[in-house]
């Protein structure tokens, strides 16, 4: 378990709070994905960590088939899964990328739409076990109270990138 | 003696997480429940001195256990905080409503949670 600093009581400037929130949910998320059971209950993790911890509750993941160069729709949480049944990556080349391993959030690319089919895309977050992508997690869009995913979202994609794994290869990860 | 919170949900990841803020950040006790149901039986045994309870959980939503709370002798003053996704009008009536004294939406933050809870416990 990491130790952190405490900070008792008193007044604390907004950009602590900021990273203690960033460190309390980035634990959260790492170790709620490493404890899961089995791959039902670390798809359960994907979503608890969307929603409660990022605030979205529009989630999809989806597992890549290399040969036919497709990202099938594995599993999703509160999207039409008929609208996003397959996403044919010669035809999106942002999850082209994120194929590649990296993580790409709405408003840090060229492009002003993560999917070509829709504007609800906040984020794009390669699976990866053992340093291959195998999968793709797409964060649609967060409640009405929150612009935008922040800083600490952009920690805890790295944990669902780096950890997710289970969910769509259980045996392997 | 540290104030000790009540802290309901059906995320295990929002525990950790709740559990977390208030370890940096406070010298509160916790204690947890999964769901409503568990939440009314757990706050009766062990008096918490506030409630932060998510609202839709399984078994038993934390409207109606909040009702139930307030049904309690032991439980009538205890400040009871809601959780939830939805900031509408509606949502935040119905939980006050139910008898709840505040509410925070989710995603939580660290600063707002905290100084929710010490304008109720103090720090």
């Amino acid at each position: 378990m990491v130790a952190f600093e405490k900070q008792n009581g008193g007044e604390i400037g907004d950009e602590t709070a900021q990273t203690l929130t960033a460190q309390a949910k980035v634990y959260a998320a790492r170790m709620r994905l490493q404890e899961s059971l089995d791959q039902a209950d670390a798809l359960e993790a994907i979503r608890e960590i969307a929603a409660n911890l990022m605030g979205s509750e529009e989630i999809a993941v989806y597992k890549l088939d290399k040969e036919k160069g497709a990202l099938w729709l594995y599993w999703s949480f509160g999207i039409d899964p008929n609208k996003y049944a397959v996403l044919d990556v010669f035809k999106e080349p942002l999850v082209e990328n994120a194929l590649e391993g990296k993580i790409l959030f709405k408003n840090q690319t060229a492009a002003d739409r993560l999917l070509a089919g829709t504007d609800r895309v906040n984020a794009l977050v390669p699976i990866r076990i053992e340093g291959t992508v195998v999968g793709l997690i797409v964060i649609f869009r967060v409640l009405p109270q929150k612009a935008t995913l922040d800083a600490a979202d952009r920690e805890i994609c790295q944990v669902l990138s780096n950890c997710a794994g289970r969910a769509i290869e259980p045996h392997r990860a | 003696m540290a104030k000790k919170v009540l802290l309901v949900d059906d995320s295990t990841t929002t525990l950790m997480m709740e559990e977390m803020i208030l370890k940096q950040r406070t010298k509160y006790e916790t204690v947890t429940a999964k769901d409503g149901l568990d939440a009314i039986a757990r706050a009766v045994e062990q008096n918490p001195d506030l409630v932060l309870m998510d609202v839709v959980m399984p078994r038993m939503n934390g409207f109606e256990a909040c009702k139930r709370m307030r049904s309690q002798e032991s439980l009538r003053n205890t400040p009871i905080i809601l959780v939830t996704t939805r900031g509408e009008e509606e949502y935040v009536e119905a939980g006050y409503q139910s008898g709840c004294n505040d509410y925070i939406t989710k995603p939580i933050n660290s600063r707002e949670l905290v100084t929710l809870l010490q304008s109720y416990l103090g720090e």
